[in-house]
């Protein structure tokens, strides 16, 4: 196959509208009837609230890495269930009308071995639902660096609750990898991440009407929902 | 009137949600039409009332997709605002505030001393009230509502809600009558 | 210093406006007082006007974006679009360039995203031991799995391969495509996970910082 070639085109005819999710698979070689049948499982993971873009990219990922489509369409929905399960996670702590990225962090997680429990305690940790999309994807990634999942989330939820931004705790997989490279064994590791090591700034600076986070979710509406400061309004 | 103001607030807090960010500024003059007296009753000045409104709005943008309710946003809205002013009116204490003097002195020069007194009084009583009953007091009687209306707003049930009004207007009766001693 | 003295139950009933017939009228004066005291206040106050709406919506735009989306960002992988090759003869030059663009969940125009939309992508280098491939390229959830993808170049040390590429904060899954038919994880990712199809995909957090790996 040649070398992908793309131009520098700015305006591109199919800005602006996703074409159908068959055509986009038959365009990569599949064959029609499997494209169908994609198609029609993310029409009804669609309809169930939960996000689409996920299965086009677990069908593409199959179609690239050379499997036959019966190989690829049970995988398909096995990730259509385990985005439902990380629906249900997210709205049993009261967030009843998730965006997709939150879903799909949330089923990534469970799939890392992140449990239900510990995917309510960081979005409960999380000032926003942006943040608790960027805590799921970190804490699973921690969970697939080996660190116990009780710790992973532990990092995440401990950062947010100590006014850290989602900014330096995309820095804990980073900081992590570190360590390990650089030779330091699995239970300092663990101590440090357990003490708050790889957290680059103290927080704290500009955090604004400084109430703790709380509530959010919570059972009524967020009780000062600390939100990320980006302009401290110091009155 | 535009198309736009006829929609119900849980159908705007959907289409925000789904990219329409444009709408906000709906739900913005709805709600600061409605509590922007309340607002400034309860920081007691205007420009920091503007300021808590305005984190106030921006926080509930930032954490919309959590309005449990979104038929509910005007009471979740609500109670955001009220946190933000509470939190301002603490700042505002905390500072060397000449604010009511400089109030009172105006309010001398106005004719019809006894107003002005009487609202320096209830400004300075205002202070003295807990957060619940300054609340509960200004949405009685600054914004006339009704305490069906408050239990919405304030998620309490009304009888409880007329014990804070009561004990309010106990406590700014003593201190109207404190300027005759 | 005066008793602090409580409305009867008449007198707030009063005060609500409801009708009493038995109030004293002591009690009904200073109620009368307190409604007017309160009155002046409330016809004295100034409140915020429509000038708080233009500032708080020019605030909430900038939150929003350029594209104007929802109250969240989308934190997966920019959308790389694949553009029709009208036959332009740039085919034959060795010019490659990359668009990555992120697509938005709804309707809004593809803008391409360079480095310097910093916080929203990270360049990101990756490299290859490969001493025996005549091809490496890489491909992920940043291109959406197209292959071959991203083409790896021959660097100065010899047997290295490497690119940079502008990557979307988050989670990046992907693997290196050798010759076209080999996938390799990488080493010096920071994790690999299970692809669901019984192989592992390699995966980076990147953060706005930039990403450290061995």
């Amino acid at each position: 196959m040649n070398t992908l070639l793309l131009l520098a085109l700015l305006a591109s005819p199919a800005h602006g509208q996703q074409p159908d999710l068959a055509a986009r698979l038959a365009r990569r070689g599949a064959p029609p009837d499997f494209a169908q049948a994609v198609s029609q499982l993310a029409a009804e993971a669609r309809a169930g609230g939960l996000p689409v873009e996920p299965l086009a990219d677990k069908a593409f990922e199959g179609l690239a890495k050379g499997y036959a489509p019966d190989r690829i369409l049970p995988v398909v929905q096995a990730l259509v269930a385990r985005l439902r399960e990380g629906r249900e996670a997210v709205v049993s702590a009261k967030l009843p009308h998730p965006p997709g990225a939150l879903v799909a962090a949330a089923a990534e997680a469970l799939g890392r071995g992140i449990g239900r429990a510990e995917i309510v305690e960081i979005l409960q940790a999380a000032p926003t639902p942006t943040d608790a999309a960027v805590g799921l994807t970190v804490a699973a990634s921690l969970a697939a660096q080996g660190i116990v999942p009780d710790d992973a989330t532990r990092a995440v939820t401990d950062a947010y609750r100590h006014g850290h931004s989602s900014e330096d705790v995309l820095e804990l997989p980073s900081v992590t990898s570190n360590w390990f490279a650089e030779g330091v064994g699995m239970p300092e590791v663990l101590k440090r991440i357990r003490s708050g090591g790889g957290l680059s700034f103290p927080p704290g600076l500009n955090r604004g009407t400084g109430a703790p986070p709380g509530d959010f979710p919570g059972k009524g509406p967020p009780i000062n929902p600390p939100g990320k400061n980006k302009n401290p309004h110091h009155p | 009137m535009s198309e736009r103001d006829g929609l119900a607030d849980g159908e705007i807090v959907r289409r925000i949600l789904d990219g329409e960010t444009h709408l906000f500024e709906v739900l913005i003059r709805r709600y600061r039409t409605e509590f922007a007296r309340y607002a400034t009753a309860l920081v007691g000045d205007t420009d920091q009332a503007a300021d808590a409104m305005q984190e106030a709005f921006i926080r509930a943008y930032r954490s919309l997709a959590s309005c449990r309710d979104p038929q509910r946003v005007k009471a979740w809205f609500f109670r955001i605002l009220t946190n933000q002013c509470h939190d301002q009116r603490a700042k505002l204490r905390r500072e060397v505030s000449l604010n009511g003097q400089d109030a009172t002195a105006r309010d001398r020069a106005d004719a019809g001393v006894e107003r002005a007194e009487l609202r320096a009084a209830i400004t300075r009583a205002l202070t003295q009230l807990t957060p619940e009953q300054r609340e509960a007091f200004v949405l009685r009687h600054v914004d006339g509502k009704t305490y069906e209306e408050m239990a919405v707003l304030l998620d309490t049930g009304v009888d409880a809600l007329k014990m804070r009004v009561y004990r309010a207007r106990d406590a700014l009766r003593q201190h109207l009558e404190h300027l005759h001693d | 210093m005066t008793e602090p003295r409580a409305f009867s139950s008449d007198g707030q009933r009063y005060l609500d406006g409801e009708p009493t017939e038995t109030l004293a009228p002591a009690e009904r004066a200073s109620a009368d007082r307190l409604t007017r005291a309160v009155t002046a206040y409330a016809a004295n106050l100034r409140a915020p006007d429509a000038r708080l709406d233009r500032v708080v919506m020019r605030r909430v735009l900038a939150e929003a974006g350029p594209t104007h989306g929802g109250a969240w960002r989308w934190l997966l992988a920019p959308r790389m679009v694949r553009v029709r090759p009208a036959v332009l003869a740039i085919a034959a030059a060795a010019v490659l360039l990359l668009w990555w663009v992120s697509a938005r969940p709804a309707a809004a125009p593809l803008v391409p995203a360079t480095a310097a939309r910093v916080p929203d992508t990270v360049l990101v280098r990756f490299e290859l031991s490969a001493p025996d491939a005549h091809e490496v390229s890489l491909a992920g959830s940043f291109n959406r799995w197209e292959a071959p993808g991203i083409p790896l170049r021959r660097s100065s040390v010899p047997g290295l391969w490497t690119v940079t590429v502008p990557l979307a904060v988050g989670e990046q899954q992907y693997l290196f495509l050798v010759d076209g038919n080999r996938w390799i994880p990488d080493p010096t990712a920071h994790a690999q996970v299970d692809d669901g199809f019984g192989r592992r995909n390699s995966v980076i957090v990147v953060g706005p910082r930039g990403v450290a790996r061995s």
